[in-house]
């Protein structure tokens, strides 16, 4: 008798009277054995302090009111996530996933795939009795061709597909280290079963990795035949569907190991890359001669226009200065090709809607943006478009600033038309003063602090911003 | 075993009453010991099976075919053959599992830290970090993505687990298994995949199980759009899952509550043993933002209830099924005591200009910072508009909308959704047993339309005029 199990099962009608010490389950039912032969290998290899056993939906429901280690149990086909939930918890543990074959070969087909397939040192025991024992005798996933079932009731027949091998789906996935699919019928399966169980648990405490072990049982209940008669019928009729044996038996070292998290605040502010420094200032205040409380600027472009990346950029500078600031993208449903445009305020104390409905700043990369965009500018505002793709912008309010740079042209001539986007925000800085350029340059450099290779394409790029500014300014003046 | 001799080893033994003849073991005797009984154990209904054991040679196969734990065993051999209480006769146990003690959360003071430039899933990844969260299950899906790809960078550092899962499905029950080992975990999703969560949630709440779910509100129904919708209000407040369930509902509106509250969620779930839902619009998730770092980062003790996989811990049980009815209604009890609690103790709200407000706009997440903008220019046209802003959208934060509503002239709802807020208030008002409402109007849009700060001012000032 393993000290596995209880020693009055208290869980079970509150351990009251025969309960206390019987199982739930049928007579001839094969869960009692296999609950036995866990409870025996958890004693044999001095794990049962360590092992966290998940109970699954089905008549294994209760596997907890008899095993006395920790116990979790899990929703219907769900037991391998909950199991994998433990082992990550706490490494440690030995975790142990039992469930049926409704549970695992049908609601939790994809559950015991992705389990499995990890590979992580844990056990799991498959019982497959071909029916649904719990539910009152249905069609299980392992039901066999022209087994009647009380939802096959002239036996199951093509229409209700074929019934699943599971130990060799998994055997052929790379994730376990040994399968193995065994019964109960006789003695000699009896001890293979045992044994197999012992294995799949002992990999797992030897950290080598990951263990399944299907187990073809009888429910004499539901098969409607003596517990004799069902180990018969198991060995006459499942074993000629789920052959026995091993699947898969490899070799391995120990390997599974994981570190301690972390909890140190050193290793957090680093890893989060917050800084004690501030930010240097460039800036003499609030670019109030823009607004007085609250800026706002809308980017707008196609995707791969870079609007976003300067919208950012804008952003990152204004709280650098010390201000508070928002970016909102708006991608079309696709990441490239579609519209992009975003909105950025920025405010002396707190932006209060994030939204620039009506900007005091645009930035068009191409007409359908001005076109769409242009007319809710704020009257006194500033418009920069491409004039390399815009050669004829719409009439707007007259009291906006219109500043055509061809942004396209000056990036290709640069070498790289990327950074049209970088053109752009050169001459928005020119063409707005909203902060020193030093201001944005720092923030730049700070942004591309790890790729230094585009760095001087970059500050080009921004420096020619804002001399075609000046350029189209003094153009349009003369 | 070979040196093991024949009459040194262990004959069976057995109870009748817990044998239940399924005469497994009389086919496994190769001496033919055991038969099939005749008579009827009155305690049970079945016919034991009986042994004769003078030919027994003890070699143990019908312990092993006897499928009940205090069935066949091993007649023990220091203790005298009389039908013993099976507690005393089959000796004490080898360990018994001792009582946990929660070892508890410690929180670690941060150096002065320069405010981060964030974006709103950011700032919340940053959070869970800051909470002591080092576990993350999620399944990718837009527009909660962010998150999750700045965990799965920075946990790893911080020797923490990232895990994809298989499905939503998966992921909540590896958060069942990770939050019922008493770690703390979470993960970002958006609303179909918050549907797919809910049976877990169900469970989580049933097995009292922490953690922290973050959705990412999208336009729906069905695959809908990834607009900003606020459309999962009604999941979270009202149906998480089967059964009697709640959780409280936290509705960030900056990137700086982002952080805030999802370490206030990580505080929740544990203090209170119940999943934590954190709720945004896909606007705030995609949102960059100056965020403000707290003083202190929390390192996580352990719980007494966890079902961790140590000596510890191994009395603990995580489960949600009752058969018992007055077991079943009894923890009903106990989760609806816990439901009181939440409300009495954890509503937040946020006042905006409420003291003098003669119309009150009702808003959460983006569509309430639409609002602030709107107020602005609606106060500067000289109509007194306040914001009451829920922050905890379960329990709604009736007490403090209260005063608010007396001096009303009206509440204006501001909704990405079909009502979804306004149901909540109205239920909440209802039960607080609110007999005059001021009147309550409303802007909604859906599918991800968001409503403007330009709609909200032509809405009130036009309602102001009237």
């Amino acid at each position: 008798m393993s000290s596995v199990f209880y020693e009055r099962f208290e869980r079970h009608a509150h351990g009251e009277g025969l309960k206390g010490h019987s199982t739930h389950y049928c007579p001839g039912c094969g869960h009692g054995l296999i609950h036995k032969y866990l409870g025996e290998a958890i004693d044999e290899l001095g794990v049962q302090d360590r092992t966290v056993a998940i109970s699954p939906v089905g008549c294994a429901v209760f596997m907890y009111y008899y095993l006395d280690v920790g116990n979790s149990q899990a929703a219907h086909g769900r037991a391998p996530a909950v199991a994998v939930g433990h082992k990550m918890a706490n490494p440690e543990a030995i975790v142990v996933s039992y469930q049926g074959d409704g549970d695992l070969a049908a609601i939790g087909l994809a559950e015991i795939i992705q389990a499995t397939q990890l590979g992580l040192p844990m056990t799991f025991i498959f019982v497959n009795n071909a029916i649904y024992g719990m539910t009152g005798g249905q069609l299980a996933p392992t039901t066999l061709m022209e087994q009647r079932t009380t939802t096959s009731p002239t036996g199951r027949n093509r229409l209700m597909g074929e019934p699943i091998k599971m130990a060799e789906t998994i055997g052929q996935l790379d994730g376990p280290v040994y399968v193995e699919r065994c019964a109960l019928f006789d003695n000699k399966q009896r001890t293979r079963a045992k044994k197999a169980i012992k294995k799949a648990l002992q990999l797992q405490v030897e950290k080598r990795g990951l263990a399944f072990v299907e187990i073809l049982s009888e429910c004499p209940t539901h098969l409607k035949l003596t517990p004799n008669e069902a180990e018969q019928w198991v060995k006459e009729n499942m074993v000629p569907v789920f052959p026995l044996g091993v699947k898969k038996d490899e070799e391995t070292e120990p390997w599974f190991e994981m570190s301690k998290p972390k909890f140190d605040a050193e290793s957090v502010v680093e890893v989060i890359g917050s800084s004690s420094e501030p930010a240097h200032r460039f800036g003499k205040g609030f670019p109030s001669h823009i607004k007085e409380k609250d800026v706002s600027i809308k980017f707008a472009g196609a995707g791969g226009d870079g609007a976003q990346t300067i919208a950012l950029l804008t952003t990152r500078t204004a709280i650098n200065e010390g201000f508070d600031s928002t970016h909102i993208p708006s991608y079309g449903p696709e990441s490239r090709g579609g519209t992009s445009y975003a909105d950025v305020h920025i405010a002396t104390q707190e932006v209060l809607s994030p939204a620039s409905p009506e900007p005091h700043i645009l930035v068009a990369f191409n007409p359908p943006s001005l076109e769409k965009f242009g007319p809710d500018v704020q009257p006194g505002g500033i418009v920069i478009y491409d004039s390399s793709v815009i050669p004829n912008p719409p009439e707007l309010d007259p009291s906006i600033k219109m500043v055509g740079v061809p942004c396209a042209q000056i990036a290709s001539d640069l070498g790289k038309v990327m950074v049209k986007n970088v053109v752009a925000l050169g001459a928005m800085q020119a063409a707005t003063e909203l902060f020193p350029k030093e201001s944005f340059l720092s923030t730049m450099r700070e942004a591309l602090k790890d790729q230094c290779a585009l760095l001087a394409l970059n500050e080009q790029a921004f420096e020619w911003g804002g001399k075609a500014y000046e350029e189209a300014t003094n153009g349009a003046g003369a | 075993m070979a040196s093991t001799k024949t009459k040194d080893r262990p004959k069976p033994f057995l109870f009748p009453e817990f044998c239940k003849a399924c005469g497994r073991c009389i086919s496994s005797c190769p001496k033919h010991c055991i038969a099939m009984g005749t008579e009827i154990n009155p305690a049970t209904g079945y016919t034991p099976v009986v042994l004769d054991l003078e030919v027994c040679n003890g070699c143990g196969l019908c312990l092993s075919a006897c499928p009940e734990p205090y069935g066949l065993m091993a007649t023990p051999t220091e203790v005298d053959f009389e039908p013993l209480d099976p507690e005393m006769l089959f000796g004490a146990r080898k360990t018994a599992a001792p009582t946990p003690v929660t070892i508890p959360d410690e929180r670690v003071p941060l150096p002065e830290l320069e405010p981060m430039i964030l974006k709103g899933n950011h700032a919340s990844a940053v959070g869970a970090l800051l909470a002591g969260c080092r576990h993350f299950f999620g399944y990718p899906i837009t527009p909660s993505t962010e998150g999750a790809e700045l965990l799965a960078r920075l946990l790893p550092q911080l020797d923490g687990v990232f895990l994809q899962a298989v499905s939503e499905v998966a992921t909540v029950n590896m958060m069942y298994g990770c939050g019922g080992a008493g770690r703390r975990c979470m993960t970002f999703t958006s609303s179909p995949g918050f549907s797919l969560m809910l049976e877990g949630i169900s469970y989580m709440i049933g097995a009292e199980i922490p953690g922290v779910f973050f959705n990412v509100m999208r336009g729906g129904p069905g695959l809908g759009n990834i607009g900003p919708e606020q459309g999962d209000i009604k999941l979270a407040c009202r149906g998480l899952g089967h059964g009697n369930t709640h959780a409280p509902v936290l509705a960030p509106s900056t990137p700086q509550e982002m952080l805030d509250l999802t370490m206030v969620a990580f505080d929740l779930a544990f203090e209170y043993r119940n999943p934590v839902v954190l709720v945004s619009d896909g606007f705030l998730g995609q949102m960059t933002g100056r965020v403000r770092l707290p003083s202190y980062m929390v390192k996580p003790g352990l719980p007494d209830w966890a079902v961790y996989g140590d000596e510890m811990h191994r009395g603990n049980l995580h489960t949600s099924i009752l058969l018992i009815e007055p077991d079943l209604e009894a923890h009903n009890v106990h989760l609806n005591e816990k439901y009181d609690r939440l409300t009495q103790n954890e509503q937040r709200a946020e006042l905006f200009r409420c003291d003098d407000a003669d119309w009150v706009i009702v808003a959460c997440n983006t569509p309430a910072r639409m609002a602030e903008g709107a107020i602005q220019v609606l106060r500067d046209r000289g109509i007194k508009v306040g914001l009451f802003r829920p922050i905890t959208l379960w329990p709604f934060p009736i007490d403090a909308l209260l005063p608010v509503i007396e001096r009303a002239s009206g509440l204006i709802m501001v909704e990405a959704g079909a009502g979804q807020l306004e149901d909540e208030l109205r239920l909440a008002a209802s039960h607080a047993g609110i007999a005059a409402m001021p009147p309550i109007d409303r802007l909604r849009h859906f599918g991800g339309v968001l409503p403007q700060q330009h709609e909200i001012v032509e809405k009130i000032t036009a309602l102001a005029g009237e």
